[in-house]
């Protein structure tokens, strides 16, 4: 379970990008954060992955509250959630293998074997079978997506944050992107930040509502509306 | 070693630079190692030779002779006299020229002098206790080595003192340089360290190949630098073996452990090895621990 507490972030030069939000999401429950750019979507998930701190206010993830100064488990909380982002953050040194295997990898305790096996079922669940020896170089941008997927739904992640995982693909492949999505929703927690109106709509799940660095609506079953 | 050669392409002038810089110091580590256990090594000897000798005239009363030494025994200044009696000093003679039988003909026991081999404590203590054994006029000659010591003293002593301060500055200078390289190194893989740790990395983790690639480049430039150094070595062996003639063996002592310096030792080169690699190894080590120190930050 996620909660947020009176949560503001402001930046040096003073901007504020979140104001006093507070919003949980249980465990197993697939969100859509919507709103215009700026409007604190990507912040509030840097905040989740404790990339950055808030200025006031607790975050609690599954009852550890992760703003605490003295909180120490930042390695064990990270392996618990799956990053998708905007920009891919794929490797291009490195194979389609070598990049889903990484969020493995750092756990430090499977097997070469274990690991080739795992990558092989994630790649099968977001259908990229056989592509495991494939650079990114030699993928298109879809495919790029499908491995950033990948990598974070292999290892064992409770939760996946998805930053505008559709926004750089076109309609068809964003919807494919979905697929994945609703594949996995059943086994983890998702919070979904996008701008894409017919994937919210059309999903029919939570959806918080982001304006000026606040919450505006939270709607269950919601439309994507500002 | 796979990701070691796929660093040293991706970065072919850093890593040369890493590999130049650390070749270069272990390689004058190596020669300031040799030559300060090879001077500790002359000192000893010299040391163990007699400093002082005291000729007496051959008529001296023993007790005088004995009187003497027991002065200078309760001194506290002498670690060992020996004294070496007309009898003992013509069988000495007997031995050096028993091929030579006219010299042996005309030397007889009473024509040799008695004579004190003594050993000082320290090299200081020579002059005065040469200064005390010309008071007495039963003593015709005293010889001893002040000059080969002090000399020898004062080289060790600035040997020692100037290898400490390169030392110093080869530290500081390898680490400098090792530090900016691995920077750069680091820098070029930022995005895959940010990653990593997104990701829920270990610090060691993402280190983990820095410092691999840093040990694998000690122990290469320290195999390199030792192999050099060994050519040079051997290269003017014939030279050294000619300049120290008549030297058995220089000895150094170190922690308890007795390494022969001279003639060239195995066994002594095998433990510069080891100390200028773990000195490359450590040196290495750090400057990449260092340098990744600054993209694992975890808040």
């Amino acid at each position: 379970m996620i909660v947020f507490e009176n949560v503001t972030k402001k930046f040096p030069l003073g901007n504020i990008v979140l104001e006093n939000i507070s919003f949980s999401v249980e465990e197993g429950e697939f969100v859509f954060l919507v709103g215009p750019s700026g409007a604190g979507k990507t912040t509030i998930i840097k905040l989740i992955q404790r990339e950055i701190l808030p200025t006031s206010g607790s975050i609690f993830i599954d009852e550890m509250d992760i703003t605490d100064k003295k909180f120490s488990n930042v390695l064990t909380l990270r392996r618990n959630l799956g990053v998708i982002f905007q920009d891919f953050k794929i490797l291009y040194d490195k194979s389609v293998f070598e990049n889903v295997a990484l969020s493995l990898k750092v756990l430090e305790k499977y097997s070469f074997s274990k690991i080739k096996e795992k990558v092989k079922e994630t790649l099968a669940i977001v259908g990229l079978e056989g592509k495991e020896g494939v650079f990114p170089i030699q993928l298109s941008a879809g495919e790029l997506q499908r491995v950033a997927i990948a990598r974070a739904i292999i290892g064992e992640q409770k939760i996946i944050l998805a930053d505008e995982p559709t926004g750089n693909l076109d309609p068809k492949t964003a919807w494919e992107i979905m697929k994945i999505f609703k594949k996995i929703e059943k086994q983890k927690t998702i919070i979904f930040a996008t701008h894409n109106t017919d994937i919210v709509n059309s999903f029919q799940r939570r959806v918080l509502v982001l304006k000026n660095g606040k919450i505006i609506k939270d709607l269950r079953q919601g439309k994507y509306e500002f | 070693m796979r990701d070691f050669l796929i660093s040293i392409k991706r970065a072919p002038f850093q890593s040369a630079a890493s590999f130049l810089v650390l070749f270069f110091s272990l390689f004058l580590t190596f020669f300031l190692l040799f030559s300060l256990a090879f001077f500790e090594g002359l000192l000893t000897y010299l040391e163990t030779r007699p400093q002082i000798i005291a000729y007496f005239q051959p008529k001296t009363d023993e007790n005088e002779i004995f009187k003497i030494r027991n002065d200078l025994s309760q001194s506290g200044k002498v670690l060992s006299i020996k004294y070496v009696s007309q009898k003992e000093a013509f069988e000495i003679y007997k031995k050096m020229n028993k091929d030579n039988p006219l010299l042996l003909e005309m030397v007889s026991e009473e024509i040799l002098p008695p004579s004190l081999e003594i050993y000082a404590k320290k090299p200081m203590f020579l002059p005065e206790i040469a200064e005390y054994l010309k008071k007495h006029t039963s003593i015709d000659e005293v010889q001893f080595q002040k000059d080969i010591l002090e000399r020898l003293l004062t080289l060790t002593s600035i040997l020692r003192k100037v290898s400490f301060s390169f030392f110093g500055y080869l530290f500081l200078m390898t680490m400098t340089v090792l530090m900016a390289v691995t920077h750069f190194k680091v820098a070029l893989k930022k995005e895959e360290i940010e990653l990593l740790s997104l990701l829920g990395a270990s610090s060691f983790y993402i280190r983990k190949p820095f410092l691999k690639e840093s040990l694998l480049m000690a122990f290469f430039a320290s195999v390199f630098s030792f192999s050099l150094a060994l050519l040079i070595l051997f290269y003017f062996h014939p030279f050294l073996n000619s300049y120290l003639q008549g030297i058995s063996g220089l000895t150094v002592n170190v922690l308890n452990f007795s390494f022969n310096v001279w003639p060239i030792n195995w066994v002594f080169l095998l433990a510069i090895f080891f100390l200028t690699s773990f000195f490359g190894i450590v040196l290495s080590l750090l400057a990449s621990f260092l340098a990744t120190s600054k993209y694992l930050n975890y808040n």
